[in-house]
């Protein structure tokens, strides 16, 4: 009986390991292909193999958190106003479902803060008051979740440099936000291999504008 | 063996995905849903991919701005090939709306006419909903009111609802000819609805236009707010918690300070002053409930001398004092998948006691309405709307009766029970079609009524679209004349609305004809003004243009209305059909919008036309045959941010000093020569000058005011 039962598990167990090997192979994949990714085509591309993978895969927020990058991606290639919001209608719609994966991860309320601030850049005079708002927040809540998570420092470090630029003040509170974000890129260590990396590009630029 | 492996338990998939014009689509997805099987379609529209599944599974194709296309496939182990035709989806940012009779701000996503901050921004509003308003096509400015006429139509034509709840007495007390104020500030709304006419079945009891103001949801963060004006100022609260936020607001206003300094042609013994309430409170219920409460206070007194108009050197002293409330309830509950409902209730209270020449007299208006509403939408094409409001109405007035020695009194009570239903059907992204109709029962004069309404829009392309409206509108007669006569019925209305719109993304053109006709309106038996029927009539047709363009000139938003108008009626002591005194036949508003970025400045300057307006003159035989001179302003403002959380702001109403004449007012009695003496209504004061200074404080140091510039 115990023999049974051992083998039933050892059955399982690498049931559940294949499928996951497949999950983070595929998603390994197509993570790099988004990060790669230049033209709408291929952003398209990579947002439907993620679309593709979370219907498949119903317990993991990563599909829905690329998807919704990928989306973002489009959004920012895209001039048209209406369109835009489209995408980030889409974005945002990822967003949610991956939220009710893991309603607690870090990496999709930031993104979804910068989604905010994406749609304040399609008409900055009349959405700021609301959506900036909603970006802040959200970004306050991330860096809570997660104290160590570098794109959510990034993301405020960003937006409080826009604001110190705009009205010609110190960029010193945005500095320090922005260093502070380097450091955890730099010792950003993560137990999820499907875990985000991008985002320290954008740390670095807004470093320059400091020295 | 391996091939043989591989090919064991397959399926392939081709084929190709297609719009409605037969145009290819790349970029589909295709999948196999629960599984990681699929593909993107290619540059020729064409797909193929291979599937381990077996059985009967769904198949997918989606792509943005089109409807999902699923079909049950069975895999059985053979080559399949699919041919995929995608529907747009019809709801689309930019796709067919009614827009015939309406301006909508809110909803930012869509292509709106007006944004809800450009009410704040524009200049001479002052920051007043019906002042930004004024500016755009389908009104008729009427500077010594203040308040919105709407095609020909008067004052109280227009109605003001907040979260679909009716407001009484919307406008705040003001001395006779001087232009009153809305009760409610722009930044407690994140959309305003303005309807010039052909308005949902939704919407009662409103002549001529309905202004439609939806509430803000929960507030995003911690915050105070104060503000120093120069004619007194303000504190704001707002807490934010999980899943709801409160906030308060308490204003002081006194005019006596600037009164002194900027010489009035309001004789004042004590100028206006207000102090005023308000308070909101948000929380979220269950997964996607809301309820709102809302309410406000204000108090208000002044006390002036109205002059004589043969001789000015006889003054009669008047004293009033407004006390004001409103409470407003709300509450929105989604119901299933398909269903939805909102309710609430709103509760007004209006007070006004005067004193002439320490005589008392006043009036006391106590209303309720409650409502209810089920909102179906089973798919994207169809919406279905319906019902229930009650409104329960207590009116007082009262006079003292030297004579006698003792008050009269007179009043009424009026409820009506209304009931409505609508269906928006969207045939597809070119054309939508609304019908519907309301019916009323009303306690005063027992009886029922159904009104219809119709609405279609048609868009032939991308960017263009016409649009149609009809409906049949009526509205109780002003609480005057109903205490006279509580068996008049309700004045009616009746719309024709036909419009075309061109909208890119920064740009907007607009051009709207009407004809609206007016029966059962009060008319004076006998010149008797105490003896009223419902025998008066008329009718206003017109013309309207609108252009806006935030896109040539760099920093830059400006918008154009013209405004014709031809109406007449005959009702209350007119001797025969004339123009009334409110409706001036051309109306034209250029407002001009500077964001200078290096200086932190918002500039802004407005320009209105209005021609001449018909007067009586009792000198002459015709009836309001006479014209005021046109009415030219010219209004600045500027929004300065030193800080983020700093705002300092300045306005100037006529900067030129134009002498605006509204009308002009005849003694009762001829002189001695038999000439009846005149005297002009003008403003009070050739400019009204405002400068205010706006701190915010919040954890936030970044945000502040910085949105609201």
């Amino acid at each position: 009986m115990k023999t049974i039962t051992f083998l039933f598990a050892v059955i399982l167990s690498t049931q559940v390991f294949a499928t996951d090997s497949k999950y983070i192979e595929q998603m390994s994949k197509h993570i790099q292909a988004v990060y790669a990714a230049e033209t709408p085509e291929q952003y398209q591309d990579a947002v439907n193999a993620f679309e593709r993978i979370a219907s498949a895969e119903k317990t993991k927020w990563e599909p829905y958190y690329y998807s919704a990058f990928g989306w973002v991606m489009l959004a920012n290639k895209e001039k048209e106003a209406t369109k835009k919001d489209a995408y980030l209608d889409k974005a945002l719609a990822a967003i949610e479902n991956g939220k009710k994966i893991n309603a607690n991860e870090s990496e999709l309320v930031a993104l979804e803060g910068f989604i905010h601030m994406i749609r304040v850049t399609v008409d900055p005079a009349t959405r700021g008051q609301q959506y900036s708002g909603m970006a802040f927040q959200l970004y306050g809540k991330a860096v809570g979740m997660n104290p160590e998570n570098p794109r959510a420092l990034a993301f405020l470090a960003q937006m409080q440099m826009g604001t110190a630029r705009f009205m010609g003040m110190s960029t010193n509170e945005a500095c320090e936000t922005a260093k502070k974000s380097l450091e955890k890129f730099s010792n950003y260590k993560s137990e999820n291999p499907l875990a985000p990396q991008w985002g320290k590009g954008m740390t670095e630029g807004l470093l320059k504008q400091c020295q | 063996m391996c091939l043989s492996a591989a090919a064991w338990g397959q399926t392939k998939i081709t084929g190709t995905v297609k719009d409605e014009a037969g145009e290819a689509m790349p970029g589909v997805n295709v999948l196999i849903e629960g599984s990681y099987d699929g593909g993107s379609t290619a540059m020729d529209g064409t797909f193929s991919f291979t599937t381990t599944e077996t059985g009967s599974k769904k198949l997918f194709a989606s792509f943005v701005g089109y409807q999902t296309f699923s079909k049950n496939v069975d895999l059985i182990e053979k080559n399949i090939s699919i041919e995929i035709v995608l529907k747009e989806s019809v709801n689309q940012l930019d796709g067919v709306t009614i827009s015939a009779g309406s301006f909508t701000a809110g909803e930012e996503k869509r292509r709106t006419i007006l944004k809800p901050l450009d009410i704040a921004t524009t200049a001479g509003a002052t920051a007043d909903i019906a002042g930004a308003l004024n500016t755009l096509p389908g009104t008729q400015k009427v500077g010594e009111s203040g308040r919105l006429f709407v095609r020909g139509g008067d004052g109280n034509e227009t109605r003001t609802f907040v979260d679909g709840l009716v407001v009484l007495d919307a406008y705040g007390a003001a001395a006779p000819n001087t232009p009153s104020r809305g009760r409610f500030l722009p930044f407690m709304f994140k959309g305003t609805s303005f309807s010039t006419g052909g308005y949902s079945a939704e919407y009662g009891q409103a002549l001529s236009s309905a202004l439609v103001l939806n509430s803000k949801d929960k507030a995003e963060m911690n915050q105070t707010d104060i503000g120093i004006l120069s004619v007194g100022a303000d504190v704001a609260h707002t807490q934010v918690w999980n899943r709801g936020s409160a906030s308060g607001k308490v204003q002081y206003t006194n005019l006596q300070p600037y009164m002194g300094l900027i010489n009035q042609r309001i004789d004042w013994i004590a100028a206006p002053v207000s102090m005023e309430g308000s308070g909101a409170f948000r929380q979220q219920v269950g997964k996607d409930g809301m309820v709102k409460v809302f309410g406000n206070f204000n108090r208000s007194t002044f006390t002036l001398f109205n002059h004589d108009i043969a001789d000015v050197s006889i003054k009669q002293r008047l004293d009033l004092t407004n006390n004001y409330n409103y409470r407003n309830v709300s509450y929105t509950q989604g119901l299933g998948k398909t269903w939805s409902m909102r309710g609430g209730a709103s509760y007004t209270f209006n007070q006004n006691d005067l004193t002439v020449q320490s005589l008392p007299i006043g009036e006391t208006e106590k209303g309720v309405h409650t409502k209810v509403v089920f909102e179906n939408s089973p798919n994207e094409k169809l919406n279905v709307r319906m019902g229930a409001e009650y409104y329960d109405r207590f009116y007082d007035a009262y006079q003292f009766n030297s004579t006698s020695g003792f008050s009269e009194k007179i009043g009424f009570r009026e409820q009506l029970t209304a009931g409505f239903a609508e269906a928006e059907y969207i045939a597809n992204k070119h054309f939508v079609l609304k019908a519907g109709a309301r019916t009323e029962q009303n306690s005063l004069i027992n009886q029922a009524s159904v009104d219809p309404r119709f609405s279609m829009a048609y868009k032939p392309s991308i960017k263009g679209q016409f649009s149609f409206a009809y409906g049949l509108f009526r509205q109780s007669a002003k609480n005057q004349y109903v205490r006279t006569n509580t068996q008049l019925n309700p004045e009616k209305a009746e719309h024709f609305i036909l419009n075309y719109q061109l909208i890119t993304d920064r740009k907007t053109f607009r051009v709207e004809a009407y004809y609206k006709r007016y029966f059962d309106l009060v008319k004076y038996v006998n010149f008797d003004a105490s003896q009223l029927n419902n025998a008066g009539s008329g009718y206003a047709r017109g013309v309207e243009l609108f252009w806006r363009d935030n896109q040539t000139f760099k920093n830059v938003d400006y918008w154009v209305s013209y405004s014709y108008l031809d109406t007449e009626r005959d009702y209350l002591n007119f001797p025969e059909k004339a123009v009334p005194n409110f409706g001036s036949q051309h109306n034209l508003s250029v407002v001009y919008k500077h964001f200078i970025s290096a200086l932190k400045m918002q500039a802004g300057v407005t320009y209105s036309f209005t021609s001449g307006r018909p007067y009586f003159n009792p000198n002459n035989d015709k009836f309001n045959n006479d014209r005021t001179p046109a009415y030219q302003d010219l209004s600045v403002n500027i929004a300065y941010l030193p800080k983020p959380n700093l705002i300092l702001y300045f306005s100037c109403t006529n900067i030129l000093g134009n002498d605006n004449i509204f009308g002009y007012q005849y003694a009762n009695t001829p002189d001695a020569n038999g000439v009846y003496a005149s005297r002009a209504t003008r403003q009070a004061a050739d400019r009204f000058i405002f400068l205010g200074v706006f701190i915010t404080i919040s954890k936030n140091k970044s945000i502040g005011q910085l949105p609201n510039l």
